[in-house]
C-alpha cells in the first residue's frame, strides 16, 4: 500500500496541508494513519479517489460521499464473492482493499463489514457462514504469518472463550491477534477449556497481560482458566475483550476492551507500553461502545 | 453590388451574453483572483468549497444563504450560511432529497412554476432565473423568497434564499 505523508496528499489533491487537515476535522477523510513519529500518512488510493471525484463535484461533502462509495465497492466486491463461493475472487477482492488500505483498515473495513453482512444475511448458523468463516479465518492466519517478527518485548495471553472457529466473536479475536502480532506483540492464544499443562506453557512463553476473548464460555469456567494462569504466572492484568453480556461492571475489576478489534489492540498497547489509559472503567467502554454502534448505524 | 437591402440574423434576447461570476459553494465569496479561474477549485478563502460559475443574477452574495441541487434534485451542496439557516450541516443534508428540507410555501403551486420543475430545468442549464417561495419541509409560518437558477461545473441548480441573509 503506497503512503503519502500531508504534504505530498496536498500536492495531489492541489491544496494547503492547513485545508487537508480542516477537512479531516470537517469530514473525517481523508482519513490518515500515523507514522511511528506520529506524523500522518495517508493512503494513496484514499487521496486519488477524492481528487476524482473533487473534478466532478459541487462540493468538498458530496466528493467525500463519492469517494467513499468508490472505496467501500470492495465490501461489496468480497460479500459477492462469498456469497458466490468463489475463494479466489474474494482474496482478490482483498488484495484490491489492501491496495488501498493498509492491513488493520482492509480488516475492519472490508473483511469484517463483509462477514458482517453474510452472517445477517444467511444466518450465523448457515452454511454460506461458514464457508465465509472459515475463509476469513484463513485470510486473516494468512496475514499473520507474513507479519514481520515481534519487536516489543511484550507478550500476550489470549484466552479462548469463543464456540469454535465459526464464532462471530473468534473472527474479531483473530483480528486482534493479527494486528498486535503485526505492531510487533508476541500473542499466544489457548482455549479456557485447557487448565492441564498450563504451567508448563507459561513459563515458556511469559505473558505480561491476558485478554479473554469471546461471550460464549461461561464465568466459572474462564475463573477456573485464570486462576490457573494466575498460579503459574503471577498476577497479570486481565482485560476482557468481546465478553458481551458477561461483562458486568460491578462484578469485574479486569478492564473491558472496546468490540471493535482495531481499538482493542490500540488500548492493549497502550497498557503495555505503561502510556495513559485510554479508556479505564467498563462503564467509560461501555459508552465508548455505544457511541461506536451509533455512528455505525 | 447590389443596393438591395439583406437580411442578417441579429442576437436575440435569450442569445444575450450574460456575464457570470465565480463563488465559493461554502463561504459564497468570490475567488480572491476574480477574473481568473484558479487551477484548484478549493476555495482559497475557506478551504471548504469548491468554486462554481453562475449568472450575476442568479449568484449569492457572500451574505446570502443557498444551496446545490442536482438533477436528480438531491442536494450537493449547503452553503455556511444555509447550514446555519435550515439548522443542518452539510454532511448530513448531502444526497438527501431537497424536499425533505424545502417545500413550496404555496401547496396548490403546480406546473412550470413548481419546485421541482424549476431546479430541473436550472440543473440542465436552461431557463433564466426565477423567483419562488419556500418554506422549511417540517415547519409553517416561515416563508423564504429564493431565487433559482444555474449553475456549475457541473450543471446544477443554484437555489438562494435571498431574504435569508445574515
Amino acid at each position: 500500500m503506497r503512503t503519502l505523508k500531508t504534504s505530498e496528499a496536498a500536492a495531489v489533491l492541489n491544496v494547503s496541508p492547513n485545508t487537508l487537515r480542516a477537512w479531516e476535522r470537517r469530514f473525517g477523510y481523508p482519513k490518515p494513519q500515523r507514522s511511528p513519529g506520529k506524523h500522518r500518512l495517508y493512503t494513496h488510493g484514499e487521496v486519488a479517489a477524492l481528487r476524482d471525484a473533487l473534478h466532478e463535484g459541487l462540493s468538498i461533502s458530496s466528493a467525500v460521499s463519492r469517494a467513499r462509495e468508490a472505496l467501500s465497492a470492495d465490501t461489496s466486491v468480497l460479500v459477492g464473492a462469498l456469497s458466490s463461493f468463489e475463494l479466489d475472487r474474494a482474496d482478490i477482492a482483498m488484495e484490491a482493499a489492501l491496495a488501498l488500505r493498509s492491513v488493520e483498515r482492509s480488516v475492519e473495513e472490508v473483511l469484517l463489514p463483509s462477514m458482517h453482512d453474510i452472517g445477517q444475511r444467511h444466518g450465523y448458523d448457515s452454511a454460506p457462514w461458514a464457508f465465509a468463516a472459515q475463509w476469513a479465518t484463513d485470510w486473516l492466519q494468512r496475514a499473520q504469518r507474513l507479519a514481520p517478527p515481534p519487536l516489543r518485548p511484550a507478550a500476550v495471553l489470549i484466552g479462548d472463550a469463543t464456540h469454535d472457529e465459526l464464532d462471530v466473536d473468534a473472527l474479531a479475536m483473530r483480528a486482534l491477534q493479527l494486528f498486535s502480532v503485526r505492531a510487533g506483540a508476541r500473542m499466544l492464544v489457548l482455549p479456557v477449556g485447557g487448565v492441564a499443562g498450563l504451567a508448563e506453557v507459561l513459563a515458556a512463553f511469559g505473558p505480561q497481560a491476558v485478554v479473554i476473548a469471546g461471550d460464549t464460555a461461561g464465568d466459572d469456567q474462564v475463573a477456573r482458566w485464570a486462576y490457573g494462569v494466575r498460579s503459574a504466572a503471577g498476577a497479570l492484568p486481565v482485560t476482557l475483550f468481546r465478553r458481551g453480556s458477561r461483562t458486568d461492571s460491578a462484578r469485574t475489576t479486569a478492564r473491558v476492551l472496546p468490540d471493535s478489534p482495531g481499538d482493542a489492540h490500540r488500548v492493549l498497547l497502550q497498557m503495555l507500553d505503561g502510556r495513559p489509559r485510554a479508556m479505564t472503567s467498563a462503564a467509560e467502554l461501555s459508552l465508548a461502545n455505544d457511541e461506536r454502534r451509533r455512528v455505525g448505524a | 453590388m447590389s443596393a438591395r437591402p439583406n437580411l442578417i440574423v441579429l442576437p436575440g434576447h435569450a442569445d444575450r451574453p450574460r456575464p457570470e461570476v465565480h463563488f465559493c459553494g461554502h463561504c459564497g465569496r468570490a475567488p480572491e483572483i476574480a477574473d481568473i479561474m484558479p487551477a484548484s477549485r478549493v476555495c482559497d478563502r475557506c478551504g471548504l468549497g469548491l468554486l462554481l460559475t453562475a449568472p450575476a443574477e442568479a449568484a449569492p452574495s457572500p451574505a446570502d444563504p443557498f444551496l446545490l441541487i442536482d438533477g436528480t434534485l438531491s442536494i450537493c451542496a449547503v452553503s455556511r450560511l444555509a447550514e446555519g439557516l435550515l439548522h443542518v450541516t452539510e454532511t448530513e443534508a448531502v444526497n438527501r432529497h431537497v424536499t425533505d428540507l424545502l417545500v413550496p410555501a404555496d401547496a396548490e403551486a403546480s406546473g412550470p412554476e413548481s419546485l421541482v420543475n424549476l431546479v430541473v430545468h436550472a440543473a440542465r442549464g436552461e431557463g433564466e432565473t426565477h423567483d419562488v417561495v419556500l418554506r422549511p419541509a417540517d415547519q409553517f409560518g416561515i416563508r423564504f423568497w429564493a431565487r433559482v437558477g444555474p449553475c456549475g461545473p457541473p450543471r446544477a441548480a443554484l437555489l438562494v434564499l435571498a431574504d435569508g441573509r445574515a
